[in-house]
């Protein structure tokens, strides 16, 4: 016998999908990119590792973001038990908050990926750019955060966390 | 707000399994687009991430101002030995061979650690770069036999190095240029120096073959960075043109300062370079002396760098004024496509051209230091 599961709660399992996925597959792009410079690095500059290590952790909270919007979606919409289903009108909220940090964490992640893989190779060259390489590479962890927010928002508003 | 989307659903007349086929083919279609689109900039730059990162490392390594200016206080070669034992880089060969000596097997493994690096698409273009030491070798071992120089000689003269050195090594023993050739059967350049061969026997000199394998290297470097397809190529493309343009330059300044005749002159000049095409290498060979053939650049890249040079070329009668200027000006290129492209082939043409200004310089260097009371203002002017 299969599992009864309302409407909204689907939309909520597309949403949570969405979240984790693409804001994963812009953490993974990202780290993957930073990674390549940092391993460029301390092939030449043993030294470098932690530098190295910093840099391609960054694009980390990416995927952490999605992360939580998944897992605060699923536990909300009664998918994970304890609760009763959501209408579709909050399924499709969902969906928005999961699109939300989903794309912003794409985006945010690529590009932090390339700022950190840029700045590992300042860093290799000239260890006093450290500081100014980390603000660099910070600058587009802005947008993963303004997708995040958004998708709190959505919950909150929404119905979700109501 | 929420009753009016679920009325709105309602009088579209779907049902709730369409609604979630609908959202899940929206999420994926507008996923795969913004995939796509987001992709395609990050696998252009992705191969570059490592070499970049390594070649910067390297770059830091770079003597910067303040320690070249150790090295050219410093009183005698055995002090300029001692100050670069301190550099890994540099450390390893001064052990068993001359600095000068050493200082080449470092650039020359520098090419060869970058032709390995470089990303696949651009990788011909640095294996030909690459094969530099190995021509010079060649030449050394042809120069060599034409003085009559001995075994051990010859050997000394040969850079351990480059990807020919363990097959050509032998020929030191030989007896004469004809011999070096014969014993290059099986390589590239066979057949080059075969087609030389009539006249190098004709005028005994060794001129017509070394420039038959700059004509043949030159002409490699341009096939290999092939037809421009994205910036990194172009850039390549320009990088390596511009290189042939200034070997072009220097040949035919220099052939106009021997007073060499055009027929001579134009057989060793690379028909089509970047800036430089035939028919204005034409006008260039036709002038009538040094000033007709800088003037004769007018409206290309060069033409400000070297009509700079012209005033000091008058005064001192030394076409290595030209020369200079080129070498500068091959470095400022060099360096301004580190900024052009820092995700990209920027960063390997600088660091190149860097390394290369660091080992000419201190061959400078180092050649000054051999006299005695060399003045320090005038090594400096001529650091490149």
């Amino acid at each position: 016998m299969g599992v009864e599961i309302a409407l909204g709660t689907a939309l909520a399992a597309i949403g949570a999908g969405v979240a984790v996925g693409f804001a994963g597959l812009g953490s993974g792009l990202g780290q993957g990119i930073a990674a390549a410079g940092s391993v460029g690095a301390v092939a030449e500059d043993k030294s470098m590792f932690a530098q190295g290590i910093i840099f391609a952790a960054l694009e980390e909270t990416q995927a952490i973001y999605g992360f939580l919007v998944a897992i605060l979606l699923l536990v909300f919409s009664g998918l994970l038990g304890g609760g009763e289903g959501l209408p579709t009108t909050v399924g499709l909220v969902a969906i928005g908050a999961g699109a939300s940090i989903g794309f912003a964490g794409l985006g945010s992640g690529m590009g932090q990926g390339i700022a950190a893989a840029s700045s590992v190779g300042s860093v290799v060259e000239d260890k006093s750019m450290f500081a100014q390489g980390i603000i660099f590479s910070a600058l587009p962890e802005t947008q993963a955060i303004y997708g995040f927010l958004i998708a709190i928002l959505l919950m909150v508003f929404g119905g979700i966390l109501g | 707000m929420a009753d009016e989307i679920s009325a709105v659903i309602n009088q579209l007349g779907f049902s709730p399994e369409t609604v979630i086929v609908l959202a899940i083919l929206a999420v994926v279609i507008v996923g795969a687009v913004v995939v796509i689109i987001a992709s395609r900039p990050v696998l252009d730059i992705y191969p570059y991430l490592n070499p970049i990162a390594r070649v910067r490392a390297r770059k830091g390594r770079l003597f910067n101002e303040k320690q070249l200016s150790e090295v050219i206080e410093s009183s005698n070669i055995e002090e300029i030995t001692n100050y670069l034992r301190g550099f890994p880089d540099y450390a390893n060969h001064l052990d068993d061979y001359s600095l000068e000596k050493a200082l080449d097997i470092q650039l020359a493994e520098t090419y060869d650690l970058i032709s390995k690096l470089a990303p696949k698409d651009i990788q011909d273009a640095f294996t030909v770069l690459a094969k530099k030491y190995d021509i010079n070798n060649i030449k050394s071992l042809i120069a060599a036999k034409e003085m009559g120089l001995t075994e051990d000689e010859t050997s000394n003269l040969l850079i351990p190095a480059g990807r020919l050195y363990s097959e050509i090594e032998h020929l030191a023993d030989v007896n004469t240029v004809t011999d070096v050739i014969a014993g290059l059967d099986n390589t590239e350049y066979s057949a080059v120096l075969e087609d030389a061969l009539p006249e190098y026997e004709e005028s005994k000199m060794v001129l017509p073959l070394g420039s038959a394998l700059d004509k043949y290297y030159l002409e490699n470097l341009l096939k290999s960075s092939g037809i421009p397809s994205d910036e990194n190529s172009q850039i390549l493309y320009s990088y390596i043109g511009e290189q042939v343009d200034v070997s072009n330059i220097k040949l035919i300044i220099r052939a106009k300062a021997d007073g060499l005749s055009y027929d001579k002159a134009s057989s060793y000049v690379i028909a089509d370079g970047y800036q430089l095409r035939e028919w204005k290498l034409k006008d260039m060979m036709e002038s009538e002396d040094v000033a007709g053939v800088i003037s004769s650049l007018e409206g290309t890249d060069y033409a400000p760098t070297l009509g700079d040079s012209l005033s000091k070329y008058n005064e001192t009668g030394s076409i290595s004024v030209f020369e200079k200027a080129l070498d500068e000006y091959l470095i400022e290129k060099a360096k301004s496509f580190s900024t052009r492209k820092p995700l990209g082939i920027g960063p390997i043409l600088g660091y190149l051209s860097q390394k290369e200004r660091e080992i000419k310089n201190l061959k400078i260097i180092i050649r000054a230091k051999r006299e005695i009371n060399f003045p320090i203002s005038e090594i400096k002017e001529m650091l490149i």
